[in-house]
């Protein structure tokens, strides 16, 4: 049975009053698909994914999240209590904090299980030899695989990733794609991914999604 | 349920309006006397003393500006494009004389240059000159203060205009240069207009600084607004007039304020980003060389060498006041304990207020975060008249009604002075510690559902312990130097620092004030010296 994990209804949101970035914006996706979404910048992709996880309000519409309102007109769910994964395509570990510890953060229980699990995490992304090192030591492969690594750890059923590759070389864009795939299907975890590059699409998605000029436009993969 | 929750989620928000209404209450009980009626004393004071008053803060303003910028302008232009003897450390050393208090340097250079002064006892027995011999002008005077107020200040002129001219890319010179200009026209066609509203940002400190100044004017029998409220309040016992007179005092400071403020926004101009080339120093060689050095040199010697030597001086060769005496080390023990209280308040107040304004975007907290800057601008004298009139409205009124408690003469209301005036030191630190601090990292924490208390507590504060370290220590310093507000506040037998060495300065009696003024410098050293790092490691494009 297909279980609907998010739900946007009438979707619009404005930085300013008057001036949509979207308006009426609707989609859903269901556990375990990878949905991505295309579009040229300033079109609002970005926005989308700071609504879903909380960091901005809509201006209007509703988002569900496992069928439960998260952000509407009478209800709005704090991003701290959503827990729902975010990646960045900055990297932005925390500087004060090792590789583990940075994968440790998000993680609850005791200390020992905490170490364990973000150990695990960091061994899937191939991240386990530097997991004593601080961010400024660490390419930027590695870095975005410990980013990767600390937003899997608390095991978020729906993560969201907002360019996560752009900033990496060509062969080790098609190496981390590859390997966040085969975690994400592994863990049974819902995807979003906001990317420029239809590479991204190809190789990751199962459905996709164009936003342009303010509305959405859903696309074949084979487009 | 909702709704109730969005009230509470929002109830944070009015703790910056909290705390703005208590910083806000002295300064609206000394404005509010404008609409009371003005009395014979105000008549007097119109007839026989507010023009001089004017005529003098002007010609004071004036000097100051004059002198303040040939130094800090001077100074910056040459540690910024040229290597010359000693650029390395007196491109650092040259803000050290922000340590030294005007009122402290008044008092040296009076020991200094009086007639019977170590300066004039030198050159007399150097020369074999006879005892009535004088050689050095008198400094008690308005035009003494000017060089007092200008070696000690033009620092902050130092400060912005270094920052600019550092970030001034070389690119715009060299343009200037292949037009057919000469580097004396570039620097007057194209340097300084360039950086001007960071001189005029450096400037209108500068000047605040002068118009706030009680213990020099008075030290030197200077007829100012500073002297003038507070003789017309001691001398008079007429605290109404006296508030009148804050009052316009205040109204030509919020002219400064408003100038360095809008002119600070502006300074953004002189920042290039893309096209940024470093300006290469051009090394000097022979004369040149040395005039740089001495023009570096003189105003670092007359505004803290000079000084201290004349302290230590007087601390060991006549050594009055011991440093390990109760009396200097209870006052010093006071001092520190007040430092510490305004810094660790000031800090808390800065970390709630621009910690809650990092996730509201409105342009609420940012409004008044600004506004409660205002408050470093403000003279200690108005401050102490404000909380003395507001104190006595609350103690009749409510406190010692319902809480049987009197706040008129105690800690309170100095440590409200010390926290209104210090505030913008700690707010402007740690704000820019937050701005170091990517916005992403929050999103992310919120992300692996944290709340933001727990990113503050894990996140913002080891990544702070800097930015707080120093805004405790800048409050620390500032509370250290503060006299007026101070002098006018503190509990009765409650002596400071700053108090002790202006009441016996006052009483002439130098010898021993030179014990608590080298306490006093000691301590303001530690910001500079944090700040003295900061400068040397300030080369964009390095």
């Amino acid at each position: 049975m297909t279980v609907e994990v998010l739900n946007i209804i009438d979707l619009s949101f404005a930085y300013k009053k008057n001036e949509e970035i979207f308006s009426n914006i609707n989609f859903s996706l269901n556990e375990g698909e990878i949905l991505g979404i295309l579009g040229p910048s300033g079109t609002g992709k970005s926005s989308l994914l700071r609504l879903i996880t909380g960091l901005e309000k809509p201006s209007k519409g509703e988002i569900y999240y496992y069928g439960k309102e998260i952000s509407g007109k009478n209800n709005f769910i704090l991003p701290s209590k959503r827990g729902i994964g975010l990646v960045l395509q900055e990297k932005v570990l925390f500087p004060h904090l090792n590789a583990l510890e940075n994968v440790k953060f998000g993680i609850k229980g005791s200390k020992k299980e905490k170490e364990e699990k973000a150990l695990s995490f960091l061994r899937l992304l191939k991240a386990e030899k530097f997991s004593k090192s601080f961010p400024n030591s660490l390419s930027g492969g590695e870095q975005q695989r410990v980013a990767i690594a600390r937003t899997l750890a608390p095991e978020p059923k729906l993560v969201l990733l907002d360019e996560p590759f752009s900033s990496l070389d060509k062969d080790l864009r098609a190496e981390l794609r590859e390997e966040t795939k085969e975690l994400f299907r592994k863990t049974n975890t819902s995807c979003i991914i906001v990317t420029h590059d239809f590479e991204d699409v190809e190789a990751l998605c199962d459905k996709v999604i164009k936003l342009e000029k303010g509305k959405i436009k859903n696309l074949p993969l084979s487009s | 349920m909702f709704v109730f929750n969005n009230f509470l989620h929002n109830l944070w928000k009015l703790t910056p309006v909290v705390i703005i209404c208590i910083f806000i209450s002295p300064i609206i009980f000394v404005l509010a006397s404008l609409f009371g009626d003005f009395n014979n004393n105000w008549n007097h004071l119109i007839d026989y003393v507010l023009p001089s008053y004017v005529s003098n803060s002007l010609i004071l303003i004036l000097g100051v500006s004059i002198l303040s910028l040939i130094l800090g302008v001077g100074t910056a232009w040459f540690t910024t494009n040229f290597d010359f003897f000693g650029k390395s450390w007196l491109e650092w050393a040259i803000i050290l004389p922000l340590a030294i208090p005007p009122y402290i340097l008044a008092y040296t250079f009076t020991g200094l240059f009086d007639s019977y002064g170590s300066a004039n006892e030198i050159i007399r027995s150097l020369f074999g000159l006879k005892s009535d011999f004088i050689f050095f002008p008198n400094v008690r005077n308005i035009f003494g203060a000017i060089v007092v107020f200008s070696f000690t200040l033009y620092p902050y002129v130092y400060l912005t205009t270094r920052m600019a001219f550092l970030n001034q890319s070389r690119s715009l010179m060299e343009a200037g240069k292949l037009l057919g200009n000469s580097n004396r026209l570039l620097f007057f066609k194209l340097a300084i207009p360039l950086v001007r509203p960071a001189i005029i940002a450096g400037l209108a400190l500068v000047i605040m600084e002068t118009l706030s100044d009680f213990g020099a004017v008075d030290h030197f029998a200077i007829q100012t607004f500073t002297t003038g409220i507070f003789r017309t309040w001691y001398g008079m016992y007429d605290l109404n007039t006296a508030m009148q007179l804050s009052s316009f005092l205040l109204i030509f400071v919020a002219i400064f304020i408003f100038i360095e403020r809008s002119e600070r926004r502006k300074m953004s101009y002189s920042y290039s980003s893309s096209t940024f080339k470093k300006t290469a120093s051009i090394k000097l060689e022979g004369s040149k060389n040395f005039f740089a050095f001495l023009f570096c040199f003189f105003p670092l010697f007359i505004g803290f060498i000079l000084p201290v030597i004349e302290l230590i001086n007087w601390a060991i060769f006549f050594p009055s006041e011991n440093f390990l005496s109760n009396n200097l080390i209870s006052t010093l023990f006071n001092t520190i304990i007040l430092g510490f209280t305004a810094g660790i308040l000031c800090t808390i107040f800065a970390l709630v207020i621009n910690f809650l304004k990092r996730f509201d975007k409105g342009w609420f907290l940012g409004f008044f975060s600004q506004f409660l800057t205002l408050g470093y601008a403000l003279p200690g004298i108005i401050l102490a008249i404000g909380i003395i009139k507001f104190f006595s409205f609350l103690d009749s009124s409510l406190i010692n009604t319902f809480l049987k408690l009197t706040l008129l003469g105690s800690l309170i209301g100095l440590m409200l002075a010390y926290v209104i005036k210090a505030y913008a030191l700690a707010s402007n630190t740690i704000e820019s510690g937050f701005q170091r601090i990517n916005s992403s990292i929050d999103d992310i924490s919120l992300s692996l559902k944290k709340t933001k208390f727990e990113i503050f507590l894990k996140i913002h504060m080891p990544l702070m312990k800097t930015s707080i370290l120093t805004s405790l220590l800048l409050v620390i310093s500032e509370v250290i130097k503060e006299l007026p507000a101070t002098l006018i506040l503190r509990p009765f037998n409650f002596d400071t620092l700053a108090v002790t060495t202006y009441i016996y300065a006052s009483e002439e009696r130098m010898y021993e004030a030179a014990s608590p003024a080298i306490m006093i410098v000691l301590i303001g050293l530690i910001p500079i010296i944090f700040l003295s790092k900061i400068i040397r490691d300030s080369r964009p494009g390095a």
